[in-house]
């Protein structure tokens, strides 16, 4: 009997005994090797999926359509100009078929109808991963040969943004992330340059420090240093999570850096002090002074009413100085000639109260357990190092520290950054927007010394700021300019004279835009000239009312003297025109009432107007447009005459829509709306 | 009566358009078997008798074969990965991809040129480690042994200069260390790094320097040493034999006592 070990040999005798069979026996084993390839071949990944979505296809009624449709093979998508090979319809090969609505099996499913046609743009450029891979792990995920995988879906808007530059409707995620890394001043810290050659300019407006103590107290700075967001729900300013000794320090250097400012304090009067502030009194020059649609306060059930233009005013008396606030009230830009904040004319009286009524808005306990003992110069010495260290006049400026050039880390092409060249913390999972949502979340885990302070957003917030950073991509740096979609220019545009000083003092930009400067909220005056009647332009700057029912904001009254009136509106007139037309091409008023009769039936009847607007307050019901009672006696006849033939020729993206008036349509409708005088009882109370 | 296999080949043997290509005409003499290596340009690099003993696997452990039979390999791989490459930036890493991804068995073309690579640099040493410790290298073959060195020397060349060719990240960063030690020479440092790169970086002049000297100079110049090598075995009295060991070292080849 053989034993095991005789039989092996026997078998390598048999095998490679005779160097014959030795090599006969090695070149078939070879031969065997040599058939890997091709078979590995045949039974690859995607023969695979296109075998089954054949036999998929073959029960469905639109069967014969499908197969006309499916080509075999590897199918791709050469974008040379985007340097881009896409393979993925070689497995996602129902990708265009409108009829696989109901297929959910991926990747046989259908591509969502989008505004783009994949022959143009392939995958790659919105989808990510490997275009020319032709296996699963490879074209999706990350590997040693190929960084950049699927982007998650949750953030696929970031890719519009690559060759969309300006905010557009298509994309609220990536429109609000842009919005907050401005909002929130990241962008005084990291340098984000943009495909066009500028830079991303931050919108937070940082105050000043360097007269901070003409406005505030060490305690105050000291609390809020340590937590601003005790002192302000809607806080920008974010976390820096120091000891309650360098938070001492700083407010000790910021005090003690701090240079006072001529007239930036107003001691206050003893009459005003003998009077107790009348909280009726404040409240009403509040609300008509229409304070509220820039700054906020927290109402009683913890909500904040108002807008975001201006700082929160909740607990503003526990800040600020009363000669100060007073001071500012009467003119702010005495303090910071640089705010956005209106000079109001206000009378002494108005000041007082206003100034009363907000420095009762206080909170007992935001400075209760802060006691600081007088600052020692080795005090001084260390805030000031640790303000240059965290870098606060990255965003504030403070006399005697300059502002840090490239603080953090640049973002510009944060969207391309290879794994390799991150470090994880961990438990998260090793991709790019893992990374970034934890960076915005939890800055300062990713190890010690960090300076990254500590933000407060949302869940949507963290998404809508990942969405933005994934945008900024090598990609987006390189495409093709024929392939973007341009942001609006940023525009320095600078009224002159002396309408323009006045025009500055106002603050007219912050809530107005002309010649692409300036805010949103209210409307764009860049055509105001050619649009309204000097007469209610004179008399709406002297006693502004609202022209839109669904608006509780307006524009506030500015208290303007006659002389400061006559100057806006010469300047207003004769600069803000169309050189389309000339705005007294048509008569204001002699138009027969055959016409405005006429007129009156379209409105009604032809081009329902009345959904819309109101010209009779007791029958229509109109709240999206402007009341029109009085538009003959507010608008050119021209203008609307223009206006509705087509408003989008006049103010891009109005909602008015473009109804291809006639001509004689358009007459018609500019003599009934020149019939709208208004009330005299309205002319009345407007003198 | 039935020809047999052996008939049909002698009467092949003696067809024109076989004595047209081979000049040594019939016969099994010894000097036809000698006229029939010494006159075929290929088989007259080899010597005209070999030991029977010399062909048993312990002898040289087929090293020289098999370095050589890697080198066929690569020659053959080489050819066709040739036709799917371009050796241009960024070009050079999508062929390689395509390699991967669409050409038919593109992928194990590729591996096995790598790995035959790898292989042929460990049997080229395995070889050189063999005829030293048997001795091989002494007089008359000391000559052979320098065209030894020389061919080692280009087998390195070749993997290194091949290591570039993907232009991946693994391979731009090698050259570039691989590179700089060349400029760690003594006054000329500097100027051979130009010269082997095309410039100070490693870029899209280096990747051509190098595509040439891997796919057309260093290959050549093995061609052109492997020959003098083989013909060098011949005229230095064939492979060493194992007499002239001295006993006590000299294996028993396996399997001998089986027989």
């Amino acid at each position: 009997m053989q034993s095991p070990q005789d039989k092996s040999y026997s078998l390598w005798h048999k095998l490679f005994g005779d160097p014959i069979r030795a090599f006969g026996v090695v070149s078939l084993l070879f031969l065997m090797s040599l058939a890997i390839a091709p078979a590995k071949n045949h039974f690859s990944e995607w023969r695979h999926y296109q075998k089954s979505y054949l036999r998929m296809i073959r029960g469905r009624g639109d069967a014969v359509t499908l197969q006309r449709h499916f080509r075999g093979g590897i199918q791709q998508m050469w974008l040379p100009e985007l340097g881009a090979v896409d393979r993925c319809t070689t497995c996602h090969v129902g990708q265009k078929e409108a009829s696989l609505v109901d297929v959910s099996t991926q990747p046989y499913r259908r591509h969502p109808v989008i505004p783009h046609s994949s022959d143009q743009f392939g995958c790659v450029i919105c989808h990510r991963g490997q275009g020319a891979a032709t296996t699963v792990e490879e074209a999706h995920r990350s590997t040693l040969a190929w960084e950049q995988p699927l982007v998650p879906t949750r953030y696929i808007e970031s890719s519009c943004g690559q060759c969309h530059r300006a905010s557009f409707a298509g994309t609220p995620q990536l429109n609000q992330g842009r919005a907050l890394l401005t909002r929130f001043g990241c962008v005084h810290c990291h340098t984000v340059k943009l495909p066009d050659g500028s830079t991303m300019n931050a919108t937070d407006d940082p105050p000043p420090l360097s007269h901070i103590a003409d406005k505030t107290t060490r305690e105050w700075i000291f609390a809020w240093l340590k937590d601003p967001r005790a002192y302000a729900a809607s806080a920008t300013m974010p976390n820096f999570l120091l000891k309650d000794e360098d938070a001492r320090d700083i407010s000790a250097f910021l005090i003690a850096n701090s240079t006072p400012v001529r007239d930036d304090t107003i001691p206050i009067s003893s009459a005003a002090q003998k009077s107790a502030p009348d909280p009726q009194a404040g409240a009403s020059v509040y609300g008509e002074s229409f304070c509220a649609s820039c700054h906020a306060v927290q109402n009683a059930a913890g909500n904040l009413v108002g807008g975001d233009i201006g700082p929160e005013l909740t607990r503003v008396g526990s800040k600020v100085k009363p000669e100060w606030l007073q001071a500012w009230i009467r003119n702010p830009r005495i303090y910071d000639p640089r705010t956005a904040m209106s000079h109001y004319r206000f009378n002494d009286q108005q000041a007082d109260v206003l100034t009363g009524f907000l420095s009762s808005k206080t909170d007992s306990d935001l400075l209760a357990n802060v006691h600081l003992d007088p600052a020692t110069p080795e005090q001084i010495a260390h805030g000031k190092t640790l303000v240059t260290e965290y870098g606060c006049a990255s965003c504030h400026e403070i006399s005697g520290i300059k502002k840090p050039e490239r603080f953090a880390p640049e973002l510009t092409r944060i969207g391309s950054k290879p794994i390799s060249l991150l470090i994880f913390i961990p438990g998260m999972q090793h991709t790019l927007p893992d990374y970034i949502v934890n960076k915005i979340k939890q800055p300062r885990a990713f190890g010690t010394g960090l300076k990254m302070p500590q933000y407060n957003f949302n869940p949507a917030q963290v998404d809508a700021l990942t969405t933005a950073l994934l945008s900024f991509t090598d990609q987006a740096q390189t495409m093709p300019a024929a392939l973007t979609v341009p942001a609006m220019a940023v525009s320095n545009y600078q009224p002159a004279g002396k309408a323009g000083q006045l025009m500055n003092d106002l603050a007219c930009f912050s809530c107005h835009t002309i010649n692409g400067r300036g805010g949103d909220m209210a409307p764009d005056l860049t055509l105001e000239g050619s649009a309204v009647q000097r007469k209610w332009l004179d008399d709406f700057l002297k006693n502004p009312n609202t022209l839109r029912p669904a608006l509780i904001r307006r524009m506030p009254k500015f208290n303007l003297t006659d002389a400061e009136i006559a100057t806006l509106s010469d300047y207003i007139m004769t600069v803000y025109q169309t050189p389309a037309f000339d705005r007294d091409s048509m008569p204001e008023s002699g138009y027969s009432s055959s016409q405005v009769e006429q007129g009156r039936q379209l409105f009604y009847s032809k081009y329902a107007c009345q959904s819309c607007h109101i010209i009779d307050p007791k029958i229509d019901k109109g709240y999206i447009g402007p009341t029109l009672t009085q538009v003959g006696s507010r608008l050119n006849a021209a203008w609307i005459y223009r206006w509705l033939r087509n408003p989008q020729a006049l103010r891009p993206g109005t909602t008015e829509p473009n109804r291809n008036m006639s001509e004689e349509d358009a007459r018609a409708l500019t003599a009934f709306m020149m019939s709208q005088k208004g009330s005299g009882k309205q002319e009345a109370k407007k003198r | 009566m039935a020809k047999t296999a052996a008939e049909y080949f002698e009467n092949l043997r003696e067809s024109r358009v076989w004595r047209s290509i081979f000049r040594s005409g019939t016969g099994t003499s010894t000097l036809h078997r000698s006229l029939a290596i010494q006159q075929n340009i290929f088989l007259h690099l080899f010597s005209t008798k070999v030991r029977r003993r010399m062909l048993n696997f312990s002898a040289t452990w087929y090293l020289g074969t098999l370095t050589f039979g890697t080198f066929v390999i690569l020659v053959v791989t080489g050819i066709l990965l040739m036709l799917y490459y371009h050796p241009s930036v960024p070009q050079a890493y999508a062929d390689t991809k395509d390699l991967q991804f669409v050409v038919s068995s593109g992928l194990f073309l590729r591996n096995l040129d790598r790995w035959s690579a790898h292989a042929m640099v460990l049997l080229v040493f395995a070889h050189m480690f063999k005829v030293f410790y048997r001795g091989a290298y002494r007089p008359p073959r000391e000559f052979n042994w320098v065209i030894g060195v020389v061919l080692l020397l280009l087998t390195l060349l070749l993997s290194y200069t091949g290591y570039l060719l993907p232009w991946d990240q693994l391979a731009f960063w090698a050259i570039t260390v691989g590179s700089n030690i060349a400029s760690a020479v003594p006054l000329l440092g500097n100027k051979i790094h130009f010269l082997l790169l095309g410039g100070n970086l490693v870029n899209a002049n280096a990747l051509l320097r190098f595509y040439v000297l891997h796919c057309m100079i260093l290959p050549l110049a093995a061609f052109f040493f492997i020959g003098i090598h083989f013909w060098r075995i011949r005229k230095d009295g064939g492979l060493y034999t194992q007499q002239s060991e001295p006993a006590a070292v000299r294996p028993q080849p396996v399997g001998k006592e089986a027989q």
